[in-house]
């Protein structure tokens, strides 16, 4: 062993200083080694500055002793060799495992095309069951969790979706106020306007060949629907929106309101008629109706 | 039963076979197979690849790594899982002995050393050539976010990068490599489709290791639709690791240093170097209050005029 160290030694080609490590023991020889390179750096190390050694021929030789005979079939070896078009920076992490996964594309695309040409058969059929690398378990983990991140996903795109329509209808919504506001206030306006031509036109009535056919003279006026709505008094004028927030939380108090507001909306604020008082200014001195020596009258009335 | 049917359909696909040389292929003795070529031969038709692997692994070794270990052992079908090694001995001859006794024609043995750092050993056995790794960045098969599956024991497509064949030592590296973790054709245990591709690739001066499964859509055994190629899409099975390559040995386990790697340096000598810089911040604060004194002393400042502004 030393000698064939000797004449590897001298053969040696190799740029970096060579170190001639007498001992075959690989333990002492790296124990050895790392206090040579102990001293040769002071600061961490970037570039190659150590003495290492690199011995060429001896790699070479090893490597022609185990390497399969040189006309072995590539189906023994199936093994694709690619280039890599550009460096790759290790940090980099997407750019790397992308690099790996072209290379392992075109490996399979060229290993295809070469088995092909074989003619063996190397792609698996559907009914072909056999024992997977991973269990069957594993993988049912693996689908749920695959799942669980798409259901994540698409909740989190409904959310989106459902913040910006919440949005968009707000100024929808902003928009129809102000489209009501704006008709209302035409309205009125329209009806001003039909006054003072009416005042400037002296109040003639009838008036043929009037240019300003007003939208509100088509001879049905303003007619309340005779329907009653339980909610709504008949006074009303909002249409029936203005209590609408109240509905909300109903409790003893607010059942006894309840039954005020149905009063409310059958007989107008102040009840039923009948249950009131009735004399006027006029009719308090009036007795035609009250008989003399009726005595089932009210005891406390004044006589 | 799906062996058999290989079997029948492969046997016209081998080629003819041509005069034999003079040399008879030497036969298979106990210690593995010796394939020291003297001269070229023609053809190989009897060429079988009798490559066996011994894993083990040492003591004290994490359950990352040993599940690490155990993947490999299910992707290989032509590996053989022994106990744990003790490793305060000389670890060498041990392993040369086990692998013997083994019937192996090669080993991987991880060594996990402080129970934080990975060291794999790969070896040919009985004198080739052995390299020692620093194993990083080890994701497991049994992460989730891996998604990919493949047949157990399906023969893997290698795929290396051509900066594999710029220096003796990466050819060597691929040589083994290839011996390895290619199954042989006619294993036992061997299943017959091609459904997972492995990447080496060296990026950084580092091995990174990668096994995809490849998924085509087809509808016969043995040829793609011409779209398919472009249809082809990989999923990551696992598991992924970066080997960074320490020493390159002539012998197994042992042996003259054929080549060392100058841009190495151990994990522990990273550690060492990272608590010295920690540990000189007090001292240097000591210096630099101590500087100031100094320097304060020798330039004195000039004596403020508004200094009795507010004096009673």
């Amino acid at each position: 062993m030393g000698v064939l160290k000797k004449e590897l030694t001298s053969l040696n080609k190799d740029t970096l200083e060579e170190d001639n490590m007498g001992d075959v023991n690989d333990e002492a020889s790296q124990s050895e080694l790392e206090s040579e390179s102990e001293e040769g750096e002071d600061v961490m190390l970037t570039e190659p500055s150590k003495n290492s050694i690199y011995n060429s021929n001896g790699l070479l030789e090893k490597l022609g002793d185990i390497s399969w005979p040189e006309n072995v079939e590539w189906i023994h070896k199936l093994s694709i060799d690619i280039s890599q078009e550009q460096e790759v920076d290790v940090n980099d992490d997407l750019a790397r495992e992308l690099a790996f996964y072209t290379q392992a594309l075109e490996g399979t695309r060229q290993a295809f095309e070469k088995l092909q040409s074989l003619g063996l058969p190397f792609l698996r059929p559907s009914d072909y069951y056999a024992e997977m690398v991973k269990t069957d378990t594993h993988m049912v983990k693996v689908k749920g969790r695959l799942l669980a991140e798409k259901k994540n996903i698409e909740e989190a795109e409904e959310r989106r979706k459902a913040r910006e329509a919440k949005k968009i209808s707000k100024e929808v919504q902003a928009q129809k106020l102000k489209e009501r506001a704006k008709q209302k206030k035409e309205e009125i306006e329209s009806v001003k306007k039909w006054r003072k031509q009416r005042q400037q036109s002296g109040f003639t009535g009838g008036d043929k060949g009037d240019e300003m056919s007003l939208p509100f003279e088509d001879g049905k006026g303003f007619e309340r629907s005779n329907k009653r709505r339980p909610g709504v008094a008949p006074g009303d004028r909002s249409g029936g929106k203005a209590r609408q927030g109240g509905g909300k939380g109903k409790k003893g108090t607010e059942n006894k309101r309840k039954s005020r507001d149905y009063k409310d909306s059958k007989f107008g604020f102040g009840g039923r008629k009948g249950q009131r008082k009735q004399n006027t200014a006029d009719t308090t001195n009036d007795l035609r109706g009250i008989s003399k020596s009726s005595f089932s009258g009210n005891k406390k009335r004044k006589r | 039963m799906a062996k058999k049917r290989k079997h029948i359909e492969t046997q016209p696909s081998v080629p003819l076979k041509k005069d034999e040389s003079s040399t008879q292929r030497p036969k298979r003795t106990l210690l593995g197979w010796k394939d020291k070529v003297e001269e070229k031969e023609k053809d190989s038709p009897i060429f079988k690849n009798r490559e066996k692997v011994l894993v083990t692994c040492s003591r004290r070794i994490k359950y990352r790594y040993r599940h690490l270990m155990l993947n490999l052992v299910s992707l290989l079908p032509h590996c053989k899982k022994d106990n744990k090694v003790e490793s305060k001995e000389s670890k060498g001859a041990t392993l040369n002995e086990l692998v013997e006794l083994k019937n192996c024609s090669s080993c991987l043995f991880f060594e996990c050393r402080k129970q934080k750092d990975l060291y794999l050993w790969m070896a040919k056995s009985p004198n080739g050539p052995s390299v020692k790794f620093l194993v990083n960045a080890v994701h497991t098969m049994e992460e989730l976010k891996l998604t990919g599956n493949n047949l157990k024991g399906s023969r893997p497509i290698l795929t290396f990068s051509t900066n594999f064949d710029k220096d003796p030592h990466w050819k060597l590296l691929k040589e083994i490599i290839t011996q390895i973790f290619g199954i042989p054709k006619d294993h036992r245990k061997a299943k017959p489709y091609h459904d997972h591709v492995f990447v080496f690739s060296i990026v950084d001066d580092h091995i990174w290791f990668r096994n995809y499964q490849i998924s085509v859509p087809h509808n016969e055994t043995d040829k793609v639709d011409r779209g398919g190629l472009d249809k082809m899409t990989l999923v990551e099975v696992g598991p992924r690791f970066c080997l960074n390559p320490i020493k390159i040995f002539g012998g197994s386990f042992g042996g003259p240093t054929l080549y060392e790697n100058p841009l190495y340096i151990s994990p522990n000598q990273i550690r060492a170097l990272e608590k010295r810089k920690k540990a000189g911040k007090y001292a240097k604060k000591i210096k630099a209050k101590t500087r100031r004194k100094m320097h304060e002393q020798s330039n004195p400042l000039e004596p403020d005029e508004f200094a009795d502004m507010w004096k009673e």
